[in-house]
Formats: structure tokens, sequence, C-alpha cells
């Protein structure tokens, strides 16, 4: 068994119209002892960034308690609030860092990005544990799930799904997935986002 | 003399190489043969293992790729800073000496077998070899590489003080080719450097051009090889 | 702890390396990054060089991204394809592309493809093969053309045609059969595009699109998915759910505009 199979978990984040959600389950467990079925692993950066950290638990603290920091001194400096496209380049270099002895997490940013127009676009990107960004158009996926994930969403993704028919898209993939995945389950948390508001979802899933 | 190709780190490019220096009447003849591998790749098949260092010093590299460019940097700033410092150009065994140091200091990080040769006024053409564990020899010829390990022989018997240039250049290209036929990491092309006081030229074997020994009958004279021994005769 | 700046001071943190170690003692193996299981080449040709990269990342057997890119900015007249551990090739690059800005700025000439070479093969010599980025740099200075190859220990090689990463093999025998000296900007185009290709089709770890570079001593032409011979067919039918399939527990709605009402109070102020 690898590191980033000893508490479990995953995350996916999927592009629509003007809106991008991102998904995980809620479990945490020690390799195949399941120790809550209420462990958040995505969370809120500004109002519309979130970041998935699917990987090692010790990890998933560590490293939020580091972005949250970074991004407020981030906007302390710049007097404004952090972009996606930034954060996740904030994301990667701090991975980066630790090129040799890193984190066990595989990070997934989801938010929407301010266009010089004053409208927003929708941005998701995923990094491997030692930082190196994938800018998908998609969808990207994370966590022990990852290959079912892949799998999955490879066949129900389509592009300029609305905001409510992408909720059921990445639900159902999510859902899906990790019921063929041990590690990976115990209910799941949706996040829609969209220009004007956040939706969040708790979904009912398998609890085996 | 050796390469040793499990001190190299995994996935190394490695000079798995058949390289000489001679020194004769005038200067000193450096050659190489032109492979460079990667495993069973050949990553380059006109690779240029012979170096400049200085305007009459050249090294012959062997060994690992990495380690021995970055030497042979190395040396060369060292000797430009010598150059200037001193006001003069450097001795052949100035630049051997500083190829000693960091091969020697470094031994168990490196892998690079070295041969330095050059002319100087103070004692005219000389060679140094600086084998892997960080030796100085000054020789009158030095082999290196994997491919030396077939040539020993051969250049014992050939090699004879005082030769001209042309004899000299006959005895590398022979001696290379011939370590290149039987050394599997070694071959490709011949490149050979002549330094005298009067400058340094390039010389350039294409790979079709080598000199060939004997390579079995029906190679050389495109005969059929027929069996002209007699038929061992058994007294009764 | 991090340093108290969003900026941080440069260099590696290795103060997770203790505990990693300790897990991977416990038999827990530490993951595989992402690697660019690559197709990557070079070619020289009459008015300078073309530089060619598929679009494939992998980790494991899994294709992690279908269409990145493996061309890296150096300078406005310098490219680099990398192959190997991703991340290393993209973070290498990015940090000679910013030594050279600053080295060129300093010296108020345009940058040449030997020092990009120099400070890319010193920096991956001094990490000894740890950090995993195999390159192939070309561009044109005042010297002329120049193509580099750059290996993970820092050897360099200086050549006409170069390939790189694990569809290297396939990739040369294109060249190997196909290159002549002086071709035409066509010519190399084609050539760089069949090499790359060779790789697409005959190695697992390559796949999707040809990315294609031209630079010239006038101009640098990047051309973005310059044969796209793996386009994905349009689905026949849709798969969209209906709408309320998925059974949840609970919403949380958070609303991002907030809608105020003004309230006049007191006396208002004359300004007629």
């Amino acid at each position: 068994m690898s590191i980033m199979q000893y508490n479990g978990g995953s995350v996916i984040a999927m592009v629509g119209k003007d809106c991008v959600a991102i998904a995980s389950d809620l479990r945490l467990g020690v390799q195949s002892l399941s120790i809550s079925a209420n462990y958040q692993k995505i969370f809120p950066i500004t109002d519309r960034i979130y970041v998935g950290l699917p990987g090692l638990g010790t990890d998933v603290t560590t490293l939020h308690e580091q972005f949250r920091y970074r991004v407020n001194m981030y906007t302390i400096k710049e007097e404004r609030e952090i972009e996606p496209q930034t954060f996740a380049q904030l994301v990667s270099s701090t991975l980066y860092e630790r090129r040799f002895g890193p984190y066990f997490i595989e990070p997934v940013v989801a938010g929407m990005q301010k266009l010089p127009t004053g409208g927003f676009a929708p941005f998701i990107a995923a990094t491997d544990l030692i930082g190196c960004l994938n800018f998908a158009k998609d969808f990207v996926v994370a966590g022990t799930a990852s290959e079912k994930l892949f799998g999955v969403a490879e066949g129900l993704w389509e592009p300029d799904l609305e905001a409510e028919d992408l909720f059921e898209t990445i639900s159902q993939t999510l859902l899906n997935a990790v019921d063929r995945d041990a590690f990976s389950g115990w209910g799941a948390v949706v996040h829609v986002i969209t220009k004007d508001k956040v939706v969040t979802r708790t979904l009912k899933g398998r609890m085996d | 003399m050796q390469v040793d190709i499990s001190r190299l780190k995994a996935g190394e490019v490695n000079l798995g190489t058949s390289i000489m220096a001679v020194q004769f009447k005038d200067g000193v003849i450096v050659g190489a043969d032109s492979r460079t591998t990667t495993g069973s790749y050949i990553a380059n098949r006109v690779t240029d293992k012979l170096t400049h260092i200085h305007d009459r010093i050249y090294c012959c590299r062997s060994g690992s790729a990495a380690d021995t460019q970055a030497i042979a940097d190395m040396v060369h700033y060292q000797l430009q800073m010598y150059t200037q410092m001193s006001g003069g150009p450097p001795s052949v065994h100035v630049a051997a000496s500083i190829f000693n140091s960091f091969c020697y200091e470094n031994k168990d990080a490196l892998s690079a077998g070295i041969i330095v040769g050059g002319w100087d006024k103070e004692v005219g053409p000389s060679v140094y070899n600086i084998p892997l564990g960080g030796g100085l020899f000054r020789q009158p010829w030095a082999i290196g590489g994997s491919g030396s390990t077939y040539v020993y022989g051969y250049c014992d018997a050939t090699y004879r003080d005082g030769m001209s240039k042309e004899e000299t250049v006959e005895f590398v290209k022979n001696t290379l080719a011939l370590a290149m036929s039987r050394d599997g990491s070694s071959g490709g092309v011949i490149r050979m450097c002549v330094i005298t006081e009067d400058g340094v030229e390039r010389l350039f074997v294409p790979g079709n051009e080598l000199p060939r020994f004997w390579e079995g009958e029906e190679v050389i004279s495109g005969k059929k090889r027929v069996d002209t021994a007699e038929p061992m005769t058994v007294e009764a | 702890m991090a340093s108290p700046s969003v900026y941080n001071g440069s260099g590696f943190d290795f103060s997770n390396v203790t505990r990693n170690s300790f897990l991977e003692g416990r038999g827990l193996p530490l993951p595989k990054a992402t690697s660019t299981g690559t197709t990557i080449v070079g070619c020289v040709y009459r008015d300078g060089i073309v530089l060619g990269a598929d679009t494939r990342a992998t980790e494991g057997p899994i294709v992690a991204d279908k269409n990145c890119e493996k061309i890296h900015y150096i300078a406005d007249n310098i490219r680099c394809c990398g192959a190997g551990t991703a991340a290393d090739t993209e973070f290498t690059t990015a940090l000679i592309a910013s030594n050279m800005e600053m080295h060129a700025l300093s010296t108020g000439r345009k940058p040449r493809v030997v020092t990009a070479m120099t400070m890319l093969k010193q920096m991956l010599f001094r990490y000894q093969g740890h950090i995993g980025a195999a390159l192939v740099l070309g561009g044109v200075d005042a010297t002329g053309p120049q193509l580099f190859t750059i290996h993970p220990h820092g050897s360099t090689d200086k050549l006409p045609y170069v390939t790189m990463g694990s569809g290297s093999l396939a990739a040369m025998a294109v060249f190997e059969s196909g290159w002549k000296p002086d071709m035409s900007r066509e010519e190399a185009l084609a050539l760089v595009a069949a090499a790359i290709s060779a790789g697409i089709f005959n190695d697992l770890g390559s796949g999707s699109n040809v990315d294609a570079c031209v630079i010239t001593a006038t101009q640098t032409d990047f051309l973005r998915g310059f044969v796209k011979p793996n386009e994905r067919v349009e689905k026949e039918r849709r798969y969209v759910f209906k709408r309320g399939t998925t059974a949840w527990k609970k919403e949380e709605i958070k609303n991002l505009v907030v809608s105020e009402t003004v309230v006049g109070h007191g006396e208002q102020m004359d300004v007629s």
C-alpha cells in the first residue's frame, strides 16, 4: 500500500457553462478501517475559489493551513483577492518547494476567474504531489479513485452543461466511481460555483 | 584500467570509450572514437571527446559524460584565470595537475578517466594520464576507456620513441580502429588532434574509411573460403 | 513553518524528508510523480531551428493530461522541450527563463543559446541527476542556429538533429532516414511532424497531438496543435442525467451578490 492510500479519499472538478463544480467523498480511514464519514477535503479559499486536498490526512491539515496563510499574506500585500490562476501557481510552487520531501497531496483547484471585461470564466486545475500543473478544459481528478473517476468522467462529461446539469453529472461521476473504490466513499459533498452564488450539497451515498 | 560501469548512476550518459594520446617528436596526437551511450542506445554517434582546454592543451574524456564535461569546463575556466594572472600560457603539467586535484578530491562522486595532452615551451610535448582513482602519471603514450583493454598489447608492440607525425597518426588511427572493432561501447568515427608548437590540426576518419584488419577471408577478398589444408593423414 | 512572506526565499525545503523516509521504512512506498513519457525533437534547417513535441502526460499507466505543453519559453529567440519528471522540466525551464531575462537585462544583449545551455547543465549537474529533466534546447542567436540536448545528469550534446524521451528511438529512426542538410522550412516542419508522429503511434508513453516551434533569426512561431491526428469524434448520444437524479441530504446556498437598500433619514440636504 502506498502512503497516498493510507487515509483514502478522492476529489473531482468539472467545467460547465459559466460555472464550475468540485466534489469529494467524505471518508477518512486508516488503511481499511473507516474512522469518519464527515471528513471535509474541500476548502474555500476565496468566495469563488475552492481547493480539494486528497491524500494523506496529516498533510491535508498542514497544507490547508499553509495555503490559508499564504493567501492571507497575498491579500494583504496585493490589496486584492487572489485569482484562481494565481492560486494554482501558488499551490504549484508550494509543493515544488518540497520536491525532495513532498507532501502526499494531489490538490485540485476550481474557481471562477475574473475577466478584464468584468465577467467570470470557469477555471479548474490539478497538480501532482510535487506541483506539476495540469490545466484541463474539461475535468480533473485526484485521489484513490482517480482511475475510476477518469473512466466515468470521460464517458459522462460534455461541454456547456448548465449549473444544475453539471451538478447531476459530477455527482453521478463521483458516486459511481467511489462505489468501486474501497478507500473512498461514505457520503459525498458537491460545490457548484457560479458568478453570483455557490451551491453546496451533501449527497446520499453508500455507507459501506 | 577499466571503466567501472556500476559506478555510473542509473540512466547516466556514458562515454564507454576508446581514447588515446601519444607523444612524438614535435608534439602530441590525441585521438578518440565518437560513441556516447545510454544503456544500449547510442545517444550520440559523432561525439567530440577531444576537448579544448587551452591553446595547446587538449583532453580526452572517458567515463560519465556529465562528470567529464563539468570537470573540463572547470579546468578550462581555471586555466583562463591562470593565463591572465601569470601573463603566459600554462604548461601541460599545470593543466593536468588541476584535472588531478578535481578528480582526486572528488573521487567518490566522480567517474572520470581523463588523458591530457599538449605542447608547452618548458618541456615540449607531454601526455598525462589521470585514471579513475585520481592519480597523475606522465607517459609517452596513454590509452583509456572501455576499449583500451583490447589494445594494450598492440600498443606495447607498436610504439617506438621518436616517431614522425605521419607514423604517429597511423599508430593512433590503427589502435583506435582495433579497439572500436572489439569494444561494443566504442565506435563511430575517429577524431584526432595534432598539437604542435605551430598550432592544432584536426583530423577526421569517417566510419566507412577506418583502417581494416583481418575480418575473415570472404570479407577482405570477396572470395569464398576454401579449405586448403591437407586432410590429416593417419598412419596405419 | 513558512517564512513570514508570500514571496518565499529560494531553494528546496527538505523538512519532510525525515518523515517521508520513516514512512518509506514502514513499508509504504513513495508515490510516483507525473512524468512526461515523451517524444521531443529538434532539427536544424536552412534558416533556423524547428522544435517538436507530443502532448501526452502520464502517471504510470494513466494518461494524466491529453494536451499538455512541452515546448517551454526560455527567451524570445530560444525555446526548450522537456521530457522526464514533468514538474522538474516545468520549474527548471521557468527558472532558467527568468535568469536569462535578468542576464539579458544586465548585459543589454540578446541572449545566446549557449548561455541557457550552460545555466541548465550546471544546475542539473549540481543536483546530480535528482532533478529528472531531459531537455532539447534550440534557438537562433548572434552566432546562428544552435541546437543542444541536455541529459538529467548535466551532460550536453550539440547535433544537427536530436530526439529525447521514451519515444526518442522511434523519432531518431525517422531523422536518420530523412534528415538532410539545408532543408527548407516546409521540409523541416514535415520531418519534425513525422518524427513526433512516429513517437505518438509507436511509443506508449507519447500520444495526442504534435506541437511545433519554428525559430529563425527574425521571429519565433509557436505552432500549438500543428498536427492533430487523434481528435475525439463527437459523442453519438448525450449522457445528461435528468435533473433530480441525485439524492441529496442538505443544501447550502451562499449568495455572492449582496443586495442593499439605502434608506434616507433625517433632513435632506438642499441641493437646489
